[in-house]
């Protein structure tokens, strides 16, 4: 038994490429080891799986982008059922802030490479597969060259670009995708280019991609990141295991193979399952409380199958691998940019820098005046500038729409506290990182509350972040 | 499911961004509502909304996808009405995990 296991793993430690491929029966006629058998003996009996769809398994080859809220729930899970190998992409290290959603890696792993720590983690689940660590993120440069190597790729990251980047690539190298994402309380997960098709390809039903279902990037100020918005764990690890279940099921019926590929016969009941495949249903879960369409809700949207006038995959697409490893397209630009947030214009005398309002308060300068913190209240519930009232900008901004759509006190949208403090007490106005709150002094302005120019309000430069850098080292800022 | 509309309307369910720009998950609006007007109605109600939210979200009417873009350049007898009793959705995209 201990001679059959080694061979088995040599055998499995040939580069992904010189495999043989998935799918076709190859080595179905290879006994499984003992040790196989045993581990394996429970999904091997489940109908439909069998000793033919767990080989399956142990010849494929899966890729997972990203070891964070997704990608550890569902490396666990792949691991568990013994895909033959499983690369890993990741370049950040754990972070304490990771772990309650993050549950691969541990406390003693703080500091290290989530690559090494989320793998430590799988060989002590399953020795068996073959991990292959990509210790570093996903670029335009060297994304083709590692998705190349997998039969199956996992969408387990945190940004748009990367998102589009991660399509655009399976599209062209033909690979199924498996995306999943996840914030607050909502994720969402869909199989995307499964069974894959040629780039181009409309005159029969295709898989869409994912910009076939996203054609645009959400701009910046909407992108909400887990850091700056809060995810729960258990939201974020439903996806990443519903994302396993998937790439498992279509590994283990071959249905990762490009449609032409798999011949006339293809596996034995594939094409009601292709049919749903090329109109997928993009999972929605929701886990609020306060919902009113219920606590807990899942939702099964039925999408629509490739687009004919799709930038990446439809009819008459220009994009390559090459104009991709080149820079064109530009994924970071169309996502928005790196470049700071458009700012409102604001005058100097209109921004005071954290430090300086600090310095003014405590030699008694400043008049009377309302201090607007506009983070959301539970930011605001963990530590706030002694004297500040709050008003979440989502709010403020509602009820400003409010007041100029149907008429009404400008005032009321202050906090109840701040609108007794004078006709002309300026306002300070802080929120997070300093963005928000430039957009609130406009919009108070436009308002009128500063009454013609008599009344001051002003954007505190860089938000509490500033306050925490300037004035406060120990101001709990998240 | 959500809970049936009162007659003459149709539910429209917000998701995520949507959800937080408009401060509910779940509304009804009057119905029919022609698919192509369903973006004028919303920024109506929640200014801004189109340019933050609409614009790169999906939107699916009884849990089917529907393409907005597609539906504008349709010809008048093949455009989508949402109908009374319908459940619309406007699904962003998510990006985090």
């Amino acid at each position: 038994m201990e001679g059959d296991t080694r061979e088995a793993i040599q055998d499995k430690s040939n580069v992904a490429s010189s495999r043989p491929k998935n799918g076709v029966p190859n080595g179905s006629d290879r006994r499984l080891t003992d040790e196989e058998f045993e581990r394996y003996s429970r999904q091997m009996i489940v109908p439909g799986m069998g000793k033919h769809g767990q080989l399956r398994l142990i010849n494929s080859s899966v890729l997972i982008i990203g070891a964070g809220g997704l990608g550890c729930p569902a490396a666990q899970y792949i691991a568990g059922a013994g895909i033959g190998t499983i690369g890993i992409v990741d370049g950040d290290v754990v972070e304490p802030s990771n772990l309650h959603r993050q549950v691969a890696h541990a406390t003693s792993r703080i500091g290290m490479a989530k690559v090494d720590s989320l793998i430590t983690h799988l060989r002590s689940l399953n020795p068996l597969p073959t991990y292959i660590a990509h210790p570093f993120h996903l670029t335009a440069q060297n994304g083709a060259d590692i998705l190349s190597r997998y039969d199956l790729i996992l969408d387990c990251t945190d940004n748009p670009a990367t998102r589009y980047l991660i399509s655009d690539l399976c599209v062209l190298l033909q690979k199924p995708l498996v995306s999943a994402a996840s914030v607050q309380t909502s994720g969402q997960l869909i199989v995307l280019n499964c069974p894959p098709s040629p780039q181009g390809v409309v005159d029969r039903p295709c898989a869409p991609c994912y910009r076939c279902c996203f054609r645009k990037p959400p701009p910046p100020s909407a992108n909400l990141s887990c850091g700056e918005a809060g995810i729960m764990g258990p939201v974020v690890g439903m996806m990443g295991v519903a994302q396993a279940g998937e790439a498992i099921k279509i590994l283990a019926s071959a249905l990762h193979l490009p449609q032409d590929a798999r011949g006339a016969s293809g596996a034995s009941g594939a094409s009601d399952a292709e049919r749903h495949l090329t109109h997928p249903h993009l999972l929605i879960y929701s886990y609020d409380l306060a919902s009113a369409i219920g606590p807990y809700t899942f939702r099964a949207l039925r999408m629509g199958g490739r687009k004919r006038s799709c930038f990446a995959c439809g009819e008459g697409s220009t994009l390559t691998l090459e104009g991709i490893r080149s820079g064109n397209p530009d994924y970071v630009q169309f996502c928005g940019g790196l470049a700071p947030p458009p700012h409102a214009g604001l005058a100097p005398e209109e921004r005071v820098t954290a430090a300086a309002y600090d310095a003014a308060r405590r030699k008694q300068e400043l008049p009377p005046h309302v201090l607007l913190d506009i983070r959301e209240r539970e930011h605001f519930s963990l530590g706030s500038i002694e004297g500040a009232v709050n008003v979440p900008f989502g709010k403020l901004l509602m009820k400003a729409a409010e007041i100029q759509r149907d008429g009404g006190e400008a005032e009321d949208v202050l906090p109840r506290e701040a609108r007794g403090s004078g006709k002309d007490a300026p306002i300070y106005v802080v929120c997070r990182r300093g963005i928000d709150s430039q957009e609130t002094v406009a919009k108070l302005k436009e308002l009128g509350l500063d009454h013609g120019g008599t009344r001051k309000i002003v954007d505190i430069v860089g938000g509490m972040k500033a306050w925490k850098d300037e004035v406060d080292p120990r101001f709990p800022f998240l | 499911m959500a809970p049936a509309p009162p007659p003459g309307h149709f539910h429209i369910l917000y998701f995520a961004a949507a959800a937080q720009h408009t401060g509910k998950s779940l509304e009804p609006l009057p119905a029919p509502l022609p698919l192509r007007d369903l973006f004028d109605e919303l920024e109506r109600r929640y200014s801004g909304i189109r340019a933050s939210v609409l614009d790169h979200s999906l939107v699916t009417v009884n849990l089917e996808y529907v393409d907005i873009q597609a539906d504008e350049e349709a010809p008048e007898g093949e455009r989508v009405v949402i109908q009374e009793g319908d459940e619309v959705a406007v699904i962003p995209p998510v990006s985090s995990g």
